[in-house]
């Protein structure tokens, strides 16, 4: 067990590390001068003060020197300064994080309190109404681009029937919690304004269905079929054959086994979840690390960029090492192997 | 739209549907809620894209939206009144004249203005705020390049001494980056003002939730990709300001603005596309503001044959100016919003005018282009490639503007290769003058004729490999240093009409903005002098 956990940290950290190489390169290649980007058009004219940016920047060095002092600055857990916001790229992924975090792990919640149920519903009751209604929810689900759905919803549910709040994470009426957690729900709960609690959590509904729709499909198909093959197994003619309950043969035996492949998913459905909100922040307004990316990539904002790879790869790459991990419980084989 | 009682639906439906608070939370709820509806009325809110706001301290550099913001809770020594960008008026300096000896201005500042932290603002602040800007050295200290020295003649007097005493000081100093700061709060707070500011200056995250000026609100809070909120300055020396607070909230995209203009949620959406504006037009709830800006979209064209043969020969430059069908561009694209002018300055400053565009400027005259064509040595025409960013402006994108520009050249035998890319990209050629033409924005800093011509014969000249005549450079700087208002005029009309002669920067259009607007808000003052909206001026209907 041990080994089996030191070599997949290893390779989660070196990996890590590689992607951050080969986006560097990438970001450096570009013809862009992400300096130009920054300075207005009568001081990018003064040769002066572009050297001096450059050099403030670190950007006049060699390419392998500049990546050595983002190793460097990463051993000492420094990310380096935005060109951009002119912050610490540590500051600014603190600031936009918990708006992500929030969101997605709402939506991952969504997704597989719904998708699980449901998915074992249509495999059991095949061909059933429930069958084709789950169907009908996943294709949607999977095959309506974000930015479509996020109108559709926004228009029919903020525009006319009024029942749900508009873009943000709060009323533009109203004042954020006092940051503890930088999560809205967390907060406000701590600072015990139940009001302030229930419009942050009105204005999570519409970006989290949004954003959790195609994976809610995902889930729901992944469940169904393995249901399907699970409940053709020996085992479960077995479990049927001792007289069990149907419930009991369902949740007991059938559902542990047939959530493998389901758990695999979840994890990389997570880290997608983190890592891909760009559209719906962007339709919702909501200041999260999706939109800060976004931005950082459009100015060619070489630290930003380098401070996101990293956190997106270690998402990435943590959640894979939670799902191998996860597989040594569930399937002690995967240690013999 | 009464918005209260659709708030109240929302919330009461919202709970059932979520299943959360249940009858005894709604009840406990309301009378919180009344409070809030009551602070509504009192609040301004403005749903703006301030993507582009990174700082909120006047002295660094504040691209397109910041300056609205510091505007609100600063003042300048002069201050310009919106729609009138030639008269300045008396902002914290009551007063301006040449120093006795013509080597400066002396201002002397307003009495009794107190800054929203309660200290008294005085000449000492004034000189601690200007060098501040000069010494931190970011894009608005080039602009004060020719000043030599801020130096306080007495508590109410400062004298702003220059190196070259003709050039234009007063406009600049308009701009919002010329804030006057407490200067006492700022160096308690980790500022500095001498010339080792640029590495010793800590004063900027503070300032970015904090303001220190002596402007109708305060900055009480900036979350970065959503709001900045504004309370009002109970000690502006202005009168009472007509709002309690003021939100500016962040919208991406503008579909989502324009929801929230429609639910009452916002008070002015500043984003709008023309096709959204128009369906605004019968909604009785809401009106359009509009506003000419001083911004302008051109074209740059080469004058190096490497880059291009044809658009080094001036006629063949004229050609492309007298093919594209300008009031198309106009009236089809911009549904209208926008005016033309001459040339390189923009229309509303001293010596531009549309009149002057119909007497002087280029026009879309086909027999023309073709006649220049043939004079120029390419009668069938030619080929060139013209660079631009990937992205929307004013209600349209470069992209769509490419195309329609190849439309109209194409008639008269000119093919438009189109080029577009990403902006970082897009100004480092054009900065580096490695581009054959470009389609791309200009926006002014502060409001000086003299900041758009010199431009023209000086860094952009360079991007185009042109080096302009000694005569024309001498015009520019006649017209920069003139002071009688009547003479720069006629100096500015020359030049205009040598710049249209030499054809390489050809300007398509000034955006208007036009800002929809709640009925609840009956004055909204835009202005085009950099800092789109004076806030302080915005009232709420009776």
């Amino acid at each position: 067990m041990l080994r089996y956990l030191t070599s997949r940290t290893l390779a989660t950290i070196v990996m890590a590390l590689l992607s951050t190489l080969i986006v560097f390169l990438i970001a450096s290649l570009v013809p862009g001068d992400p300096v130009l980007a920054q300075l207005g058009d009568l001081a990018a004219s003064n040769p002066e003060i572009v050297k001096a940016y450059r050099a403030k920047w670190g950007l006049d060095l060699p390419l392998y020197e500049q990546y050595w002092i983002f190793l460097k600055n990463l051993a000492n857990g420094d990310l380096g300064i935005s060109i951009s916001t002119q912050r610490p790229v540590l500051a600014d992924i603190r600031q936009f994080a918990p708006a992500t975090v929030e969101l997605g792990t709402i939506a991952f919640i969504l997704s597989m309190a719904i998708g699980i149920p449901l998915g074992v519903a249509a495999a059991v009751g095949r061909d059933s109404w429930i069958d084709h209604w789950a169907r009908f929810v996943s294709l949607i689900g999977v095959s309506s681009p974000v930015f479509w759905l996020a109108f559709i919803m926004l228009t029919i549910f903020y525009g006319w029937l009024q029942i749900m709040p508009g873009p943000g994470r709060i009323d533009p009426i109203e004042l954020p919690p006092p940051t503890v957690t930088g999560s809205f729900l967390v907060d406000s709960a701590l600072a015990g304004k139940w009001e302030l609690l229930h419009t942050v959590a009105a204005h999570l509904v519409l970006p989290s269905i949004v954003l959790c729709a195609a994976t809610l499909g995902l889930i729901t198909r992944t469940t169904r079929a393995s249901m399907l093959e699970t409940l053709g197994q020996d085992y479960v003619r077995v479990a049927r054959a001792k007289g069990l309950r149907e419930r009991a043969v369902i949740v007991a035996h059938a559902l542990p086994n047939a959530l493998i492949p389901v758990v695999t998913l979840a994890g990389l459905a997570y880290a997608n979840l983190l890592t891909g909100t760009v559209m719906t922040e962007t339709i919702f307004s909501w200041p999260g690390l999706g939109l800060y990316t976004f931005r950082a990539a459009l100015a060619l904002d070489i630290p930003s960029i380098m401070g996101m790879t990293l956190v997106f790869a270690v998402v990435y790459l943590l959640i894979n090492w939670l799902v191998d991990m996860s597989y040594a419980v569930l399937d002690p084989r995967v240690l013999k192997r | 739209m009464n918005r209260d009682s659709i708030h109240s639906i929302t919330r009461r439906d919202l709970m059932r549907l979520l299943g959360i608070g249940g009858g005894a939370a709604i009840g406990a709820g309301l009378p919180g809620f009344e409070a809030l509806a009551q602070s509504r009325k009192d609040t301004l809110v403005i749903g703006m894209d301030i993507r582009d706001t990174n700082n909120l301290d006047p002295v660094r550099d504040l691209h397109y939206t910041p300056p609205m913001t510091v505007h609100a809770c600063y003042d300048t020594l002069l201050t310009m009144d919106p729609g009138d960008y030639i008269t300045l008026k008396p902002a914290l300096a009551t007063k301006w004249e040449r120093t006795p000896d013509g080597k400066g201005w002396r201002f002397t500042l307003r009495d009794n203005v107190k800054f929203v932290t309660g200290n008294k603002m005085t000449a000492q602040d004034v000189k601690y705020s200007l060098d501040r800007v000069n010494y931190i050295g970011y894009q608005a200290a080039q602009y004060l390049t020719n000043v030599a020295e801020f130096k306080v003649v007495d508590e109410k007097t400062i004298d702003v001494m220059l190196k070259n005493p003709i050039e234009p000081i007063l406009t600049i100093l308009a701009a919002p980056s010329f804030s006057i700061t407490d200067s006492k709060v700022v160096a308690e707070k980790g500022g500095d003002a001498t010339p080792q500011s640029k590495d010793k200056d800590k004063a900027t995250e503070w300032l970015n939730q904090n303001s220190v000026g002596t402007g109708p609100y305060k900055l009480v809070g900036w979350e970065r990709g959503a709001q900045i909120q504004l309370v009002a300055n109970p000690t502006y020396w202005g009168g009472k300001p007509p709002y309690q607070r003021v939100v500016i909230r962040h919208f991406e995209d503008s579909a989502a603005q324009l929801l929230s203009l429609r639910r009452g949620d916002i008070d002015a959406a500043f984003n709008l596309l023309p096709e959204q504006l128009t369906t605004l037009k019968d909604d009785k709830d809401l009106w359009i503001k509009e506003h000419d800006s001083l911004d302008f979209i051109y074209i740059a064209l080469t004058h190096n044959p490497e880059f291009n043969k044809a658009l080094a020969v001036k006629e063949a430059r004229q050609a492309v100016a007298y093919a594209i069908d300008y009031d198309g561009i106009i009236k089809n694209l911009l549904g209208g919003a926008g005016i033309r002018p001459p040339n390189f300055i923009p229309a509303g400053l001293l010596g531009a005018t549309e009149q002057l565009t119909k007497e002087i400027g280029f026009r879309e005259d086909l027999d023309r282009a073709k006649k220049l064509l043939a004079q120029a040595g390419f009668p069938d025409g030619f080929e060139f490639e013209i660079i631009y960013g990937n992205g929307a402006i004013a209600g349209t994108t470069y992209h769509v503007l490419g195309q329609k520009l190849q439309a109209d050249l194409g008639r008269v035998g000119i093919k438009l290769k189109l080029n577009p890319m990403p902006q970082v990209n897009l100004r480092t050629l054009y900065n580096g003058g490695k581009m054959s033409a470009t389609l791309v924005y200009w926006n002014p800093p502060a409001v000086e004729n003299a900041l758009w011509s010199w431009a023209t014969v000086q860094r952009v000249a360079k991007r185009l490999h042109w080096t302009p005549p000694a005569d024309l450079v001498k015009l520019v700087d006649d017209a920069a240093t003139e002071t009688d208002p009547k003479k720069a005029e006629a100096l500015y009309i020359e030049y205009q009409k040598r710049m249209v002669d030499v054809a390489n920067l050809i300007v398509l259009f000034q955006p208007r903005y036009q800002v929809g607007v709640c009925k609840t808000i009956k004055d909204l003052p835009l202005t085009a002098a950099g800092w789109q909206l004076e806030v302080g001026g915005v009232k709420p209907s009776a």
